[in-house]
């Protein structure tokens, strides 16, 4: 089961509290999908994903500022 | 007036282009010391240090310019940079963060430059003038740093280059977890320039050299100073509303030139669009951008000129300002974010927890 997240108009670092809320309510295992147009959160959200022994199934710009990560849960 | 606005949207161009390619952001630098305990984005900032430092006193030496000392209004350095540190959290960006991100077209960022325009014009030519003059008369006598201690500059400098060179060593050193990146589009300078991540450290030496470069286009004008945020951005709203053109100074070219160099960055790599925050993030950085205005506006600088210059060129009042909008950085993260953490992680799975959780 995938959880989306969507906090487009969110500015950095307010992306990452609301992906870390979000995660601790996922069982391990559970994919989490953020649609996010924060320019800096292209670099702090896989970042903090790894740095948490989450694993990043995939990651793109899907338009004009405007990117998808998609996060598996450690576990 | 004309080599104002040349030499100062150079400048400012140049650097709003770097700072939005490598996401160059002081308040993720100060915030993840603590946050995240990642020194990363703060090493890539003492790079930028100095680089400045070194650059700008061989400037000193090689007689190309001048450095006038700032006065150490010990006071409103300490106060001043507190409340700053708070703003740019709230605001989601420092000085230079906010003019580079409504170059790349967040209103939210507008909201927090119109807020602090206001907060720096109100503090240094308005309504808190009375306030600013009280606050900043308490001055201690020296000015610069190796003054104090009777020592040439170049101790404190090559010092301090050593310790940055050693953070930055033992960085890299470490071995790293592999970041998932962007699949590659763009090939040749295209993608070097409008693609590439950039490393914070390379960042924070270009941030540095064109800091240097600021200081001979800035005297080339009559301006004897290095990168400044605040005062222009005030003079230009005092511009916008009494028309005197001797406001009208170099930085104000620069301030305008960041939001370009932005721009162009940000529309060549796809990453311009106008994005409308949620209500809550609004207030916020209208909040955020007032306290920044009136905080910068005390202590005398920004993250910028405080926090990139004035330690630089090794003034009191930016090695005290300085660690004040650090402490001012760590209080805002506390209550925004570690606080409303550690609820949520006490109460899982609860829905209540979220209401406090700042979104």
């Amino acid at each position: 089961m995938a959880k989306h997240l969507q906090v487009l108009g969110y500015v950095c670092p307010f992306p990452l509290v609301e992906a870390e809320k979000a995660i601790a309510e996922m069982a391990p295992g559970e994919e989490l999908i953020i649609d996010f147009d924060c320019t800096q959160a292209t670099e702090s959200l896989p970042r903090w994903a790894v740095q948490n022994g989450h694993q990043v199934t995939a990651f793109e710009q899907t338009g004009d500022a405007r990117w998808q990560i998609r996060i598996r849960k450690a576990g | 007036m004309a080599s104002k606005i040349a030499l100062g949207l150079l400048c400012g161009v140049l650097l709003g282009f770097v700072l939005q390619r490598g996401r160059f952001c002081m308040v993720s630098a100060y915030r993840d010391v603590y946050l995240t305990k990642d020194n990363r984005l703060f090493i890539a900032t003492l790079i930028a240090i100095a680089v400045q430092s070194i650059g700008v006193y061989a400037l000193v030496e090689l007689g190309a310019i001048r450095v006038a000392p700032v006065p150490f209004t010990w006071v409103a350095a300490v106060l001043g940079g507190f409340v700053f540190g708070i703003g740019i959290v709230l605001a989601g960006g420092c000085a230079t963060g906010t003019w580079y991100r409504a170059g790349e077209g967040l209103i939210g960022s507008w909201i927090a430059l119109f807020g602090y325009m206001l907060g720096s014009a109100a503090t240094k030519f308005g309504a808190l003038k009375p306030f600013h003059d009280w606050i900043t008369g308490p001055k201690a006598p020296d000015a610069f740093v190796y003054q104090t201690f009777g020592i040439s500059p170049w101790i404190l400098i090559v010092l301090f280059s050593l310790v940055t060179a050693y953070a930055a060593w033992r960085h890299l050193r470490r071995p790293s977890v592999p970041v998932p990146s962007l699949p590659q589009r763009k090939s040749g300078l295209a993608h070097l320039l409008f693609e590439k991540r950039w490393h914070p450290f390379i960042t924070g030496a270009l941030v540095g050299l064109i800091a240097v470069l600021a200081w001979p286009l800035s005297e080339a004008t009559g301006r004897i100073a290095g990168l400044g945020i605040t005062t222009p951005t005030g003079n230009l709203l005092r511009y916008l509303v009494t028309g005197d053109v001797k406001v009208l100074d170099w930085g104000v070219f620069l301030v305008l030139g960041i939001a370009i160099g932005s721009f162009i960055a940000a529309k060549g790599s796809g990453e311009f669009r106008w994005r409308v925050p949620p209500a809550k993030t609004a207030v916020n950085s209208l909040l955020g951008g007032l306290l920044m205005g009136f905080g910068a506006g005390v202590a005398g600088g920004c993250t910028i000129g405080n926090g990139l210059v004035n330690t630089a060129v090794w003034t009191w009042q930016g090695w005290v300002a300085t660690p004040a909008i650090i402490l001012g950085t760590w209080f805002a993260t506390y209550w925004t974010m570690v606080r409303p953490m550690r609820a949520l992680r006490s109460v899982p799975a609860s829905g209540a927890a979220f209401q406090q959780g700042a979104s």
